[in-house]
C-alpha cells in the first residue's frame, strides 16, 4: 500500500541555485494542470515572497487530522483512501471560506473563478506538475521518512553556515545616507 | 466558465486622465496578425497616436504598456513588458522593457494592451481589478519611494498579490533620466528613455492592477513539448552555465577579455577590475540564483551586504550597473550595490544617471565645473559618497547643478557648454550604455542605428564573436563577417538580422538573456527563431513561420525607424559620438589604443541601410521597403509629410 506522501520545499541552502529562485513556474504549471490555463490564484501551491531575495513555495502538508476538514460544516472535505490524503468534493463545497481561515498553513484557498476551495491533490498521484516544472529541483514528493531525511540534511546545512541568519533577515531595503561619510574615497 | 482559448485577452484598455474616461476596445487581429504583441503593438500604437507635434511631456504623448505576447504564460523566460512612449530623451521613438508580473496580471485582469493619454489634474493612480477600473487620488503616495508606493498599494488592496507599475520621486520630478517600476524597486525596470518623466507629467504616480481570469493556451502539449526542446537547448549551450552561475555579472569577463570597459566617461578600455570581479559578487554578496518570472536560467541577482558602510543593503542589480558603476570611476563590489539600490527606490534609470554623473566628473577633473557649482561636492571619479549623493540630489532636482543633469546628458552639455559637448556620450540624446564600441566597428554602428538612442539590446552585433567563418559566409556572404576587429563586408547584413531577431523577444516577452544569447550560432538561432515560433504558436494557435516571425521583427523595426525619421531623424543622427572616432582608447590592454574608423563605420552603415532598403545618402526608409512589410499606411504618412526616401 502506498505511504501518504506531500510536496516538500527540498531547498539545498549551501547551493546558491538550491534555493527557491521566485521564478514562480510551480504556480504557472500546477494552473495548467488543474485549470487547462495559466492562472497562479488558481495553483494550490504559492511562492511567498518575504522581501529582497527571500521566496518561498508553501502548499499543503496533508496533515492527517486536518483542521480545513474539521472546520468544514459541509462535509466537503473527505478522505481519498487511494491518495491517503484529504481532498475538497466539490460538489459539496460552498466556498464559505471556513476551512480557509481554520488552514494553519494558509493554503486552502477559494479559486477566484470557480469560488470554491482548491487545495493540492498531488495530481491525483502521477508526478505532480509543480516537482516536474521546478528549474531548481527543490520541489519533491515526498512520504514521512524520505521528509525526515531532507529536514535533517536543511538543519545540517543551518548549524553548517553561520551566516544563514543573515542571509534570511528581512528589512534593511531601503537606502541609507547616513553612513557615506565615513567612508574615505 | 470555459478556459480561454488561446493566449490573447482580446480586449484593450485605455484610459484618458485629463477626461477620466475610461474604455475598453477590441484587441483583434488589426494588432495581432501584423504586430503580434508586446514592443510590436507598443511601436504601432505610438506611431499612430503620437505625431511630431506632440512633445513628450504633453498630455497628448501616449504611455503605452503592451505584455510580450507569451507573458503571462507558462513559456520559458516570457518575462517581459514594454512600454513606450515619445522620449523626453530622445524626442523620438522610447521604449522600456522590464521582466516582472505586471504584464501578465495585465492580461489576467482581461486585456493585452493599456493605452493612458492627458494628464490628470492631481496626482492620482489607477486601479485595475478585473472589470473595475478606477482612477483613485493619490496625494498620500506623491513623494513615496518605489518599493513604499507598491507595499502600501498592496496593503490597501489587502491583496499580497496585487501587481504595481509605479514611479519614484524622480518620475514625479519629471527626471529625464527616470524609469517605470514594475512591482516596487527591485522586480524590473522599464527604464530607458525617461519613461518614469512621460507618467510623472502626467500625474500619475502608479497602476496598481489585479487579475484573477485565466491566460489561455491554444495547444498546451506543443508549449510542453517546446519548453522540453528549450530545456535540452540550454542544457548543452555554454553559455548558460555561467549565467546561472554569476548572473549577468558574467559580462565582466568578456570586457576584460576584448578591453572595452569605458571607463571614466568612456575613456579607459583597460581598467582595475578586479574588486567587482564575478567572483567578489557571487562569494560575498549574492543571496541565492534568483529568476524573473518563468526562467529557468536563474541569471537574476539580488545582493545583500553585510558589514561596512553599506551594511543592511540589499538590492538587485544587473551587469550594466556595474558597468556604469566603472564609467564612474567606482570599482568597490559594495557601493556598486548601494548605488542600485539608491537609484531603484528613488526611481532611476542606471544607465542613464550612470553616463549622466561621469558627464560631470569629467567636467569637474577639467575644471569646466568647480566646488562652487557642485555645492562643495568634489565630483572625482570614483569619489563614492559624491556620486551617491548627486545621484540623490538629480532625482530630487536639488541645487542647480542637478536640475540640469536632471534634464540628461545632452541637454546638461548644452546648457553647462564650455565645450562640454565633446564628453558628453550619448546616441540621439539618449545615453551610451554596455561595452566600448572602439575597437570593433559592427558594434559602433550598432548604437548608431538603435531605434532608441545609444543602447546595446537592440541588437546583437556580438554574434560576430560566435560565428565561424564558414556560417558567416552562408548567412552573410563574406568570412569576413566574423572577423570582429578587421571585417567588413557582410557585418551591416549581420547587424540588420540581430536588429530583427532581438526585436523577436521584446515582440514575445521572451528575456535577451534567456533566448538571444549564445556560445554558437546554431544555438541561437534554435532559441531565438525556432523555439521563440513554436512557443508562440502553441499559445495562440497559429501557425507563423520562422521567416514571419523574424518578419514581425523587421517590421517592428520599421515601425520605430519611421517614427524617428517623422520626428527628423536622418542619415546623420545614426551616429556615435566623436570621442570614439577622434580619442584613442586609454588603458593599454586588448583595445588599447583603439578608435572607431570613420570610413568602415560608414562602409558598415552603408551595408546595412541596403539591406535595409533605406535610402543611402539619407538614411530615409523607402515605399517599396515599407509596403514589402505591409506598412503602406505609414509609407503614405510619411510620403504626406515628405519624409519617405526614394
Amino acid at each position: 500500500m502506498a505511504k501518504r506522501k506531500r510536496i516538500v520545499y527540498t531547498n539545498r541552502p549551501w547551493e546558491a541555485t538550491g534555493i527557491c529562485s521566485g521564478c514562480k513556474l510551480c504556480e504557472l504549471y500546477c494552473s495548467l494542470h488543474h485549470n487547462g490555463a495559466f492562472n497562479p490564484r488558481r495553483a494550490r501551491i504559492r511562492v511567498v515572497e518575504l522581501g529582497t531575495g527571500i521566496d518561498v513555495p508553501v502548499t499543503c502538508q496533508q496533515c492527517q487530522d486536518p483542521a480545513c476538514r474539521a472546520a468544514c460544516r459541509f462535509e466537503a472535505i473527505e478522505f481519498d483512501d487511494r491518495l491517503k490524503i484529504v481532498v475538497v468534493n466539490q460538489d459539496k463545497c460552498t466556498g464559505c471560506q471556513d476551512c480557509v481561515g481554520a488552514c494553519p498553513y494558509g493554503i486552502i484557498t477559494i479559486d477566484p473563478i470557480s469560488h470554491k476551495a482548491i487545495k493540492c491533490d498531488l495530481c491525483g498521484g502521477a508526478e505532480p506538475a509543480c516537482v516536474a516544472i521546478c528549474p531548481s529541483h527543490v520541489l519533491a514528493a515526498l512520504d514521512d521518512a524520505a521528509a525526515g531525511e531532507y529536514n535533517r540534511r536543511r538543519f545540517a546545512a543551518l548549524l553548517a553556515f553561520d551566516d544563514e541568519a543573515e542571509r534570511y533577515r528581512p528589512g534593511g531595503e531601503e537606502p541609507t545616507f547616513k553612513k557615506l561619510e565615513k567612508r574615505s574615497s | 466558465m470555459a478556459a480561454p482559448r488561446n493566449s490573447y485577452a482580446g480586449r484593450m484598455l485605455r484610459v484618458d486622465l485629463t477626461s477620466g474616461r475610461i474604455s475598453t476596445e477590441e484587441f483583434g487581429s488589426g494588432y495581432t496578425d501584423l504586430f503580434i504583441g508586446g514592443r510590436g503593438v507598443a511601436s504601432k500604437v505610438l506611431y499612430d497616436e503620437v505625431p511630431p507635434e506632440v512633445a513628450p511631456l504633453d498630455p497628448g504623448n501616449r504611455l503605452i504598456l503592451s505584455p510580450g505576447a507569451l507573458h503571462g504564460t507558462g513559456a520559458p523566460a516570457a518575462s517581459r513588458t514594454t512600454v513606450a512612449a515619445r522620449s523626453p530623451l530622445t524626442n523620438m521613438h522610447g521604449d522600456g522593457h522590464a521582466g516582472a508580473t505586471w504584464g501578465g496580471e495585465l492580461k489576467r485582469a482581461g486585456y493585452d494592451l493599456l493605452v493612458i493619454q492627458g494628464r490628470a489634474e492631481k496626482p492620482v493612480y489607477l486601479l485595475i481589478d478585473d472589470d473595475r477600473v478606477e482612477l483613485r487620488e493619490a496625494g498620500r503616495l506623491w513623494g513615496l519611494l518605489t518599493s513604499k508606493v507598491h507595499a502600501r498599494l498592496r496593503q490597501e488592496a489587502e491583496d499580497q498579490d496585487l501587481c504595481s507599475v509605479t514611479i519614484g520621486p524622480a518620475g514625479e520630478n519629471m527626471v529625464r533620466l527616470a524609469g517605470v517600476f514594475h512591482n516596487g524597486a527591485d522586480k524590473g525596470t522599464s527604464a530607458r528613455c525617461g519613461l518614469g518623466a512621460v507618467m510623472g507629467s502626467k500625474n500619475l504616480k502608479a497602476i496598481a492592477t489585479r487579475g484573477t481570469r485565466d491566460v489561455g493556451v491554444a495547444d498546451p502539449e506543443a508549449l510542453k513539448a517546446a519548453y522540453r526542446d528549450y530545456l535540452e537547448t540550454i542544457a548543452l549551450d555554454p553559455y548558460v552555465p555561467p549565467a546561472t552561475r554569476y548572473g549577468t555579472c558574467r559580462f565582466m569577463m568578456h570586457r576584460v577579455k576584448f578591453g572595452i570597459h569605458g571607463a571614466e566617461n568612456w575613456r579607459y578600455g583597460a581598467y582595475d577590475w578586479q574588486g567587482l570581479d564575478p567572483e567578489v559578487f557571487r562569494s560575498d554578496y549574492q543571496i541565492k540564483a534568483g529568476a524573473c518570472v518563468a526562467c529557468p536560467v536563474r541569471c537574476r541577482r539580488d545582493y545583500r551586504v553585510t558589514s561596512g558602510p553599506f551594511a543592511g543593503t540589499r538590492a538587485k542589480l544587473e551587469w550594466e550597473t556595474i558597468a556604469r558603476s566603472m564609467t564612474c570611476g567606482v570599482k568597490e563590489a559594495d557601493a556598486v550595490i548601494a548605488w542600485s539600490n539608491l537609484c531603484n527606490h528613488l526611481g532611476l534609470d542606471i544607465e542613464g544617471t550612470g553616463d549622466t554623473v561621469a558627464f560631470a566628473m569629467e567636467c569637474f577633473e577639467r575644471g569646466i565645473l568647480t566646488e562652487k557649482d557642485t555645492d562643495g561636492l568634489e565630483l572625482r571619479f570614483g569619489n563614492v559618497p559624491a556620486w551617491l549623493e548627486l545621484t540623490r540630489r538629480i532625482a530630487l532636482r536639488e541645487g542647480d547643478l542637478a536640475n540640469v543633469l536632471a534634464e540628461g546628458v545632452k541637454r546638461a552639455a548644452a546648457e553647462i557648454g564650455q565645450g562640454s559637448e565633446r564628453f558628453a556620450i550619448h546616441v540621439k540624446g539618449g545615453e551610451m550604455t554596455a561595452g566600448d564600441p572602439r575597437g570593433m566597428p559592427v558594434r559602433a554602428v550598432s548604437y548608431a542605428t538603435s531605434t532608441r538612442g545609444g543602447d546595446h539590446l537592440r541588437s546583437n552585433p556580438y554574434i560576430e564573436e560566435i560565428m565561424t567563418p564558414e556560417e558567416a559566409l552562408e548567412w552573410w556572404g563574406s568570412e569576413e563577417a566574423a572577423d570582429i576587429a578587421h571585417g567588413l563586408k557582410g557585418k551591416g547584413r549581420m547587424l540588420k538580422f540581430s536588429e530583427d531577431l532581438v526585436t523577436i523577444g521584446d515582440i514575445l516577452g521572451l528575456c535577451k538573456f534567456a533566448f538571444y544569447r549564445s556560445a554558437t550560432f546554431p544555438y541561437l538561432y534554435r532559441k531565438g527563431v525556432h523555439l521563440a515560433t513554436r512557443l508562440y504558436n502553441a499559445c495562440s494557435g497559429r501557425s507563423l513561420s520562422e521567416k514571419d516571425m523574424l518578419l514581425a521583427g523587421e517590421r517592428a523595426w520599421n515601425v520605430e525607424k519611421a517614427y524617428n525619421t517623422r520626428c527628423g531623424a536622418t542619415r546623420a543622427d545614426d551616429v556615435i559620438p566623436a570621442r570614439f572616432f577622434e580619442e584613442p582608447l586609454l588603458g593599454g590592454g586588448p583595445s588599447g589604443g583603439a578608435v572607431v574608423e570613420r570610413d568602415k563605420f560608414e562602409k558598415i552603415l552603408d551595408e546595412y541601410y541596403q539591406d535595409r532598403r533605406f535610402e543611402p545618402g539619407t538614411g530615409l526608409p523607402t515605399r517599396a521597403g515599407l509596403e514589402r512589410l505591409g506598412l503602406n499606411d505609414i509609407a503614405a504618412d510619411l510620403a504626406g509629410r515628405e519624409r519617405l526616401g526614394g
